[in-house]
């Protein structure tokens, strides 16, 4: 109904030149061949904000703007370079980063808990834990998952991981309108997954976590999954009488869209900060389903010059003031794209000494005295 | 009846193009005649029309037929209709059948040939169970000549009026401490700009006086029992603690109170001013007796006050801490519910900030704060005092959105107009609306849009995404709005002092208890559901039962008392009938076959089973009865039964389906 609170509701809807309502009303117009010229095709950071609000319940997010890219790409438009590579990454090593997939274990290499690498020695697991190409890889990440590591193996949980067998999931590559570039990994990862007994899938990455949840079973992929949050609140009772350290700050916590307004799930990640002892948790102003997104869905993470030059901003630079005007000490985030996000945000602001970014999971190993201490 | 004096007559209606365009009536016709005992059949465009009524009327005449079949639309529709044909041409008006080819087949069917075989299938049952039909004689009783009105609102009010200055008795029940509604909050109304008061006091007043009318404040129906013509009826009283009886509305126990602040946030006011534990909501509340509240006041809730309102009170007494809830019975012929609606809580959007930011009110709100004796004595300030030099006014919220209500709710439009207008008038602020479409159908209306476009109002087309709290050049701090004005094609930050949310109409809390209660249907948002939406509005599914105002559609106080008065006219043309002549249907139970089991008497709805315990047997009491047919499906042995769906008839409409 062309009422316009997608674009008033979208952290760049004013700097679009085609923004989400614009685009409804080209399309009605079959005019789309104009909006693909613009960069607006390539603004759009997932974030779901215009989707949830949308009074008509059009999925702009998932629907229309992967649409609109598929298009693009369809009639020979090329994305900004930075996503090229990425993608070309993706569709020969699995991961964005290039590196190669043999390196995917580095992140346990002197890792005192044992690690089923399930590639090696099939065995049927309680829990399939994909690590995810970030903690894989990513140094700062890295210490995320080795302290998921600690965190699952003190629980008593029996999991396993797929070693250098492990992918990508694909979910900002489909969001970025490379419809073809996902099937394909969703049809890998299918088969790879089937040969495997596990009772559910855990992920660290929000982004994958939502793609199983909701795209995948489209291509008759239907795998039970939890992301890392839901999964450890409900073992909280058993996680309690380990929380014995202290962690005495403030604490805000940035939900992430995918967990957040995708799923509309904000208890959990709260439950587990709250069970800390010492935590005092507060909210920014903008918070849960009306969080600001980070900037770093839908293909954002390799865009950053791309937005800024053409939305003056980054949202993670915006995001950081509101965690500052809370006058938190820690800004806890349960998504592996935030940590390096807000840590670099943290930076340009000048308050690496007043604010620290790190993920639940190392607050949780922290208190648990578990911890490697990342990002302390 | 033997078998051979039969002699069915059956009409296929087109219905325009409804069924027509659909299926091939004049087939079906010539597949009825050769049906058993059919001597006519015939198709014809309307049959419910006068010359297709006669139609029926001669060829019964002519043909001497004795059972019709009549394959067109639903029988809520038309059946009372075809009845009357029969009974006219001097045939038992229970010998009638009708086969529903439009609702249950044209209208659902895109393959015509299943639609076909459908629709012959349908006709086929009706003629195999008309045969069976026995003629009936329906039941008569004395109508009650007193009406039930629930909810005080401007609909209540004005059918109470209509009805009691016709002669009738009216039982008034209102759950708030006063009547008025909604209307009492406001100060002017759309789109004339009359004086709210001023039209609606008087109103009150004459109510409160009307010699016919009992008013039943504070109060609630309880339970219903009976049927059109004869409710009985329970209503629950809350206690006020100060007897209506002897209080003469002094008020000098307000003032006496030990309370000397005023603290507690008044409801009438949406919290915006304060009262004391015993308060009258508002000046013009009627009755005019206070009400003392049982959470706050000293006396009821810790046992120990110095009682000064009771001394005020001195000699006359009134006020009676011991009182207790009690109930009042009556007995009534027909009931009016006008139990009105409620405002949508904007809190869970939460980008609007309302409840964040002290700046953002609901229309509601804002409508107190003009009015003459609100909060502000009509002034707009914000709760900090100062006076707003921009007003920012949010349309559609929790209207037309499908997370929330996917209806307009009808007055928004106009009643944000009506703002935009009082606030300019009263304190000269710049007012944008933040709109989608402006809806102004009404008489007068599109002038009052003009009118206030012409005043200087600004329109910025699209709805507002985000409402942050900033501090701008030293100004203090203000409200930044993003909206996108999707006619300029740009994205706009536009600072106000105050915002205001135009939020949508929604049924009124405990609006589903009612629908039980009165055992009548709502429609999937929750308002409630008249018979039919053109030739019924103020009917509902139960007879006797009658709706008006914003209880079945949001809707502005001009249509609000249109309907009143359409609600009033049907329950008198109910009650100067006298009598009420009861569908035939009821259920009955077959002594020398019933066990005694009492199966039935527990699962009817209705409660019209009770036990013979001398004879050991079930007894359905036929005024009560509504002819569900629960106890006849659920009787083990078969001994209760029901006119106009025995088994017989059940079986051979089941064999004329499973035939085709
Ligand atoms: C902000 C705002 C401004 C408006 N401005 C205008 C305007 O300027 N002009 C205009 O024409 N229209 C206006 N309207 C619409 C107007 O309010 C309605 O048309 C009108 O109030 C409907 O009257 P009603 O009697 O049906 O309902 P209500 O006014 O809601 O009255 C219903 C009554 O029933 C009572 N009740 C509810 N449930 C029960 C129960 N279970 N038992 C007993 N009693 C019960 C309630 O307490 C209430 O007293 C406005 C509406 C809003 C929200
Ligand atoms: S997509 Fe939804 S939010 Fe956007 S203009 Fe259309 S109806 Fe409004
Ligand atoms: S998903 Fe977020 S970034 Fe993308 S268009 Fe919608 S509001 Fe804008």
């Amino acid at each position: 109904m062309q009422c316009g609170l997608c674009t008033s509701s979208c952290p760049l809807g004013d700097a679009m030149e085609y923004p989400p309502r614009r685009i409804i009303a080209e399309a009605w117009n079959n005019s789309l061949e104009r909006v693909i010229h613009s960069p607006s095709v390539w603004m759009c950071v997932g974030c779901y904000t215009c989707s949830l609000r949308c009074p008509r319940e059009i999925d702009l997010t998932d629907t229309v703007w992967p649409a609109v890219r598929d298009y693009a790409l369809q009639e020979g438009i090329q994305p900004p370079p930075e996503l090229r590579t990425a993608f070309q990454n993706l569709y020969l090593y699995g991961n964005v980063f290039g590196y190669s997939p043999r390196k995917r274990l580095d992140w346990a290499r002197n890792l005192e808990v044992t690690v089923r690498d399930l590639s090696k020695s099939p065995e049927p697991v309680e829990v399939l834990w994909l690590v995810g190409c970030y903690p894989s890889y990513h140094p700062r990440n890295q210490v995320v998952a080795r302290d998921m590591a600690r965190i699952l193996t003190a629980l008593g949980v029996r999991w396993g991981i797929l070693g250098k067998e492990e992918r990508a999931l694909g979910d900002c590559d489909r969001l970025f309108g490379e419809e073809g570039l996902f099937e394909m990994l969703v049809e890998n990862n299918r088969r790879l997954f089937e040969r495997f007994k596990f009772e559910k899938i855990v992920l660290l990455d929000p982004h994958a976590y939502r793609a199983l949840e909701k795209f995948y079973p489209r291509f008759g992929a239907s795998f039970p999954a939890e992301h890392y949050t839901t999964f450890l609140a409900s073992r909280l009772d058993q996680i309690r009488p380990w929380l014995k350290k202290p962690i005495n700050a403030r604490v805000t916590y940035h939900d992430n869209c995918c967990v957040g307004r995708r799923c509309l799930c904000f208890d959990p990640p709260r439950q587990l900060l709250q069970a800390i002892p010492g935590v005092e948790l507060v909210e920014m102003k903008r918070n849960r389903e009306h969080a600001l997104c980070c900037g770093g869905g839908g293909g954002g993470m390799w865009l950053d010059a791309f937005i800024t030059e053409h939305g003056g901003r980054r949202l993670s630079d915006v995001r950081i003031q509101h965690a500052l005007e809370t006058g938190a000490d820690i800004l806890a985030v349960s998504c592996p794209f935030e940590l390096s996000r807000f840590e670099d945000a943290v930076k340009v602001a000048r308050a690496e000494d007043r604010l620290k970014v790190r993920d639940i999971i190392e607050l949780l190993a922290d208190s648990m005295g578990l911890g490697e201490g990342g990002g302390r | 009846m033997m078998a051979d004096a039969l002699r069915i007559g059956v009409y296929v209606c087109h219905c325009g193009t409804n069924i027509a365009g659909v299926l091939d009536t004049a087939d079906l016709a010539r597949f009825a005649s050769g049906l058993p005992h059919v001597h006519v059949a015939r198709d014809y465009k309307y049959m419910c029309s006068e010359p297709g009524q006669e139609l029926i009327r001669q060829d019964i005449r002519e043909y001497g037929l004795n059972r019709i079949v009549v394959a067109a639309c639903s029988p809520h529709l038309h059946e009372a209709t075809f009845r009357k044909v029969l009974q006219e041409a001097g045939l038992n008006p229970y010998l009638l059948a009708i086969a529903n080819i439009r609702e249950h087949v044209a209208w659902i069917t895109a393959d015509r040939e299943s639609g076909q075989k459908r629709a012959r299938a349908q006709i086929a049952a009706a003629v195999g169970r008309v045969a069976r039909q026995r003629p009936l004689e329906p039941s008569s009783y004395p109508v009650t000549p007193r009406v039930l009105v629930v909810g005080g609102g401007i609909a209540g009010i004005q059918a109470a009026l209509t009805l009691a200055d016709a002669g009738k008795e009216v039982i008034l029940v209102e759950r708030e401490p006063t009547i008025g509604g909604h209307m009492a909050k406001f100060d002017k109304t759309f789109p004339t700009l009359d004086c709210a008061a001023c039209i609606l006091t008087p109103k009150m007043s004459a109510v409160k006086e009307h010699p016919r009318i009992r008013l039943l404040t504070y109060s609630e129906v309880e339970s219903v029992q009976g049927s059109a013509g004869r409710f009985k009826v329970k209503v629950r009283r809350r206690p006020r603690y100060i007897r209506e009886d002897l209080c003469v509305g002094c008020l000098q126990c307000i003032e006496a109170c030990v309370f000397k602040a005023l603290k507690i946030p008044n409801e009438f006011d949406l919290g915006l001013a304060k009262r004391k534990p015993i308060y009258l909501p508002f000046p013009q509340a009627v009755p005019p007796v206070p009400v003392i509240d049982p959470q706050t006041c000293l006396r009821l809730r810790t046992g120990k006050c110095k009682q000064t309102c009771v001394e005020a009170c001195a000699d006359r007494q009134a006020i009676d801490f011991e009182q207790q809830e009690w109930i009042e019975e009556y007995e009534v012929g027909a009931i009016i519910i006008a139990t009105g609606f409620r405002t949508f809580d904007p809190t869970p959007l939460a980008y609007y900030g309302y409840g964040r930011f002290p700046e953002v009110y609901t229309a509601l709100e804002v409508e107190r704060l003009l009015n003459a004796s609100g909060p502000s004595g009509g002034e707009i300030v914000l709760r900090d005092g100062a006076t707003p030099r921009v007003v920012g006014i949010v349309h559609c919220v929790g209207s037309r959105d499908h997370n929330y209500h996917p209806y307009c709710s009808r007055v928004c439009c106009m009643y944000a107009l009506k703002l935009a207008h009082l606030i300019r008038e009263r304190c000269g602020a710049e007012v944008y609306n933040f709109y989608i479409d402006i809806r102004a159908p009404g008489k007068a209306f599109e002038e009052f849009y003009e009118r206030t476009q012409k005043e200087g109002v600004h329109f910025v087309r699209g709805k507002v995404g985000e409402v942050e709290r900033l501090s701008t050049n030293g100004d203090g701090l203000r409200l930044m709005v993003t909206v996108e004005d999707s006619l300029l094609g740009r994205v706009r930050k536009i600072p106000v002092d105050m915002l205001i949310l135009a939020v949508a109409l929604e049924p009124a809390e405990g609006a589903e208890q009612v629908r039980q209660l009165f055992h009548i249907s709502c429609s999937s948002e929750g308002f409630f559901l008249e018979k039919h939406p053109k030739l019924a509005p103020v009917n509902t599914a139960s007879d006797g039962v009658f709706i008006a105002g914003a209880c079945q559609g949001p809707k502005d106080i001009p249509d609000t008392v249109a309907q009143a008065d359409a609600a009033a006219a049907q329950a008198l043309a109910l009650i100067d009938r006298g009598v009420v002549e009861a569908e035939p249907n009821i259920a009955w139970v077959d002594e020398n076959v019933c066990s005694g089991c009492r199966v039935c008497v527990s699962l009817c709805p209705f409660d019209a089973i009770t036990p013979d315990e001398e004879k050991q047997v079930a007894v359905i009491d036929p005024t009560l009865c509504k002819g569900c047919g629960t106890c006849v499906a659920a009787c083990p042995s078969g001994a209760a039964h029901q006119d106009l769906f025995s088994t017989e008839e059940i079986l051979a409409e089941l064999e004329g389906i499973l035939a085709q």
